[in-house]
């Protein structure tokens, strides 16, 4: 490898104890459907870096949440590419994450001892169609707005509790500006870090397990 | 070409795109100028209110992006006219005061000193007061002021 990597690797010993991670075969016979799980990861990676960035524009209050959107859109420089990169990589993301899941399911590589490896896939998608739904209340726009009021609104069909399950959702019961606080924290805070704890589980057994057989 | 020098070309190009958006992304932090500033003249008190001789300590309000501003300044009546002083000091941007014992704006943060002419006579700041436009019509004192 390179100079700065040599010098680095010489302090920081990173080759050895990753040998078997960088170095291990990959079956010869895996075909392009084993690339959806690398390019949600991808997409994952791409959320979060284009994420940290509108964070520093974007304005979670119901006065000027959308005003803020506007201007990282119209105003700030790039911002259409950060926002545009932010929002479609969401879309491709959950796009990848089905279609690694159909291929998990057809290669059959859910049975012991990848059963556990499938129940974090499952509860990572529900975390990801969560953040999805709480990004999108943040334009604070009509759709936005009207999107989340139906969808908070499910949450009474839960016997008993419903009507408290979406009141603690919204913050209240509207949809107001403490929905926004409470989704923009959710959003950039509690989901992403779930989500990457649950990620690191994944692929720790993925390098244990090595990668299931085709049919 | 091989499979090598074709996983190499991607890698490659792959990696120039990266460099691409993380120069774009340096160019979205740095912050771009919001708006050009521009000379406003707001009323401040009627001409009639002003004194013979001496220093006067005017408040005034105005609008800046339908947040309501208050604002203050010393108008100095001497030999020249009026003068209006902004009352920032040019060292660290306090407050100043005029006392009217010692003829003499004072700062209250390091002890800056100005004369009444908003020189300075002791003390850190590097410039005298800065004067702000103003403007008589019609009996009514008008302050500039840049929003």
């Amino acid at each position: 490898m390179g100079k700065v990597f040599d010098w680095l690797d010489y302090r920081f010993g990173l080759k050895k104890p990753h040998a078997r991670f960088l170095q291990r075969r990959v079956p010869s016979d895996l075909g392009y459907t084993y690339c959806f799980g690398g390019m949600a990861f991808a997409y994952f990676l791409m959320l979060a870096s284009s994420g940290l960035l509108l964070s520093l524009y974007y304005v979670p209050s119901e006065k000027e949440a959308f005003r803020s959107i506007v201007m990282i859109t119209n105003e700030v420089r790039m911002g259409w590419l950060i926002r545009g990169l932010h929002k479609w990589s969401a879309s491709l993301f959950i796009i990848s994450i089905i279609f690694h899941t159909m291929r998990v399911f057809v290669s059959k590589a859910y049975r012991p001892p990848r059963d556990l490896n499938w129940m974090i896939g499952a509860m990572t998608f529900v975390l990801v169609m969560f953040s999805g739904f709480t990004g999108y209340l943040l334009p604070w726009d009509q759709k936005a707005y009207w999107a989340t009021e139906v969808g908070t609104a499910m949450a009474t069909n839960v016997p008993f509790i419903g009507v408290d399950i979406m009141n603690a959702f919204r913050g209240g019961p509207e949809v107001s500006g403490a929905t926004i606080v409470r989704f923009y924290s959710l959003h950039i805070l509690y989901l992403p870090l779930s989500i990457s704890a649950l990620l690191w589980a994944h692929f720790h057994m993925v390098k244990r397990q090595g990668i299931s057989r085709n049919l | 070409m091989t499979r090598r020098a074709f996983l190499i070309g991607i890698i490659k190009s792959f990696s120039a795109l990266v460099v691409a958006v993380v120069l774009a992304a340096l160019w979205y932090v740095y912050p771009s100028v919001s708006k050009k500033r521009r000379l406003q003249y707001v009323f401040a008190i009627d001409e009639d209110e002003l004194p013979r001789r001496g220093v006067r300590k005017v408040e005034f309000k105005y609008a800046v992006d339908d947040n309501e501003v208050l604002n203050r300044a010393f108008l100095v009546v001497g030999e020249s006219g009026l003068v209006i002083f902004s009352p920032v000091c040019t060292h660290l941007g306090c407050y100043v005061n005029w006392d009217n014992n010692r003829k003499e704006f004072l700062c209250p943060c390091h002890g800056g000193r100005y004369d009444i002419s908003g020189r300075v006579i002791a003390g850190p700041p590097p410039k005298p007061l800065n004067r702000l436009p103003v403007k008589i019509e019609s009996g009514k004192v008008y302050i500039g002021v840049t929003v």
